[in-house]
């Protein structure tokens, strides 16, 4: 049992989500014809589980969220969170001349970015920790984001009052698409990478 | 600081402006007589609002999970506004030391939705939720004067202390009156 999450672990949780994001960018860069993609470094927080929809800009505004599960070794929650706007452009920007309607072609997308995404992370991650990590197939929802961040804590059993949320922001230059992803891992998990780590 | 630490339970909600107080995920809130509480961004979590018509006396929580049984760690910081099952009676009991009466209280409940079609879970968070929560209200004798729960689309609940009134809104799916 971890007594507590000390600002040394939260760097190294940090700088995992760095790299293993790093690649996650990458790849969608080239997705999107080289484009150049911004990626603020990811924080990494404690926080208390109700502050956690602030994140995602206080709870009511629509987003559209692909949330995948990996499990295997640890259990990992990843989120990635886009506005309707963003996610519009998106579709556009993969398939040329649509409209960036979300419809079944359109969700169809969003999901595959979100797949790539979480996959070249987790792909980091195992290289980095020698944990294996298997994503679940990815699922999509659009509403509210309070109502999507609370209702992935919840199916991800992420019941302690204090969370630890690895948060970054990706923007592109040219085709104005804006994200989050979030990256909620369990205790279970948390205490092996400290472990694996000589941290813990 | 949550109000589980500080034993009052307003102290850990927002009040955004004029007699509006804000609950957030595993919190609640009681008022009396005048203002809103509201409760934003329902989606397998179930907001419950608890009204005594009589003495004017509201209440509303937003429940994260059904069962608190299950997580035995609980220690002496123990949210007992996160659980269906713990959340329910001490809203209850907070309610009573502002004057309402338990025989009284009425309930509305909204929320328990599944966002995301999880192929290979048997039950979703949201349909436990919704099931502890009928169950524990009718475990306190609670009735339930009305409901919009389940469905696969978020809510935000709010509760008009002067009236009782409950109001649910969507996105893209309009405003309802429980």
């Amino acid at each position: 049992m971890i007594k507590k999450i000390d600002d040394n672990m939260l760097d190294v949780l940090k700088e995992l989500a760095n790299i293993g994001l790093g690649n996650a960018v990458t790849s969608l860069s080239q997705m999107l014809g080289e484009e150049k993609i911004n990626m603020d470094v990811p924080i990494a927080t404690l926080i208390p589980l109700q502050d956690v929809p602030d994140f995602l800009g206080g709870g009511e505004v629509a987003v559209a969220g692909v949330y995948i599960e990996a499990t295997g070794d640890v259990n990992l929650t990843v989120l990635f969170v886009l506005s309707l706007d963003s996610a519009s452009n998106l579709i556009t920007s993969l398939i040329p001349g649509t409209e960036g309607e979300m419809d079944e072609m359109g969700v169809s997308v969003l999901i595959e970015v979100g797949n790539i995404l979480t996959a070249s992370y987790l792909n980091a991650v195992s290289m980095m920790t020698d944990l294996q990590l298997l994503p679940s197939p990815p699922q999509i929802a659009v509403d509210m984001s309070g109502a999507i961040i609370s209702t992935v804590m919840a199916e991800a059993h992420l019941i302690d009052d204090e969370v630890v949320l690895l948060q970054t922001t990706l923007n592109t230059m040219e085709s104005q698409i804006g994200g989050n992803i979030l990256i909620l891992p369990d205790y279970g998990a948390l205490e092996k990478i400290f472990a694996l780590l000589g941290l813990g | 600081m949550p109000f589980w630490d500080s034993g009052d339970p307003m102290a850990n909600n927002i009040i955004v402006e004029n007699n509006i107080i804000k609950v957030k995920i595993a919190d609640l809130a009681v008022q009396k007589e005048q203002g809103i509480i509201i409760t934003v961004g329902l989606g397998s979590c179930v907001g419950i609002a608890l009204y005594d018509f009589a003495t004017k006396v509201g209440g509303l929580a937003h429940i994260l999970l059904s069962d608190s049984t299950q997580f035995k760690n609980k220690g002496e910081s123990f949210n007992k506004a996160k659980f269906a099952d713990t959340a329910i009676p001490f809203l209850a009991g907070e309610m009573e030391k502002l004057g309402g009466r338990r025989t009284r209280f009425q309930a509305k409940i909204a929320g328990g939705s599944q966002l995301f079609a999880f192929q290979n879970k048997n039950t979703s968070v949201g349909e436990k939720n919704v099931e502890a929560v009928i169950r524990t209200l009718k475990e306190m004798g609670i009735p339930i004067l009305g409901q919009d729960v389940r469905g696969n689309y978020g809510r935000t609940m709010r509760l008009f202390i002067d009236s009782g009134k409950v109001l649910i809104s969507t996105v893209g799916k309009g405003e309802k009156d429980l």
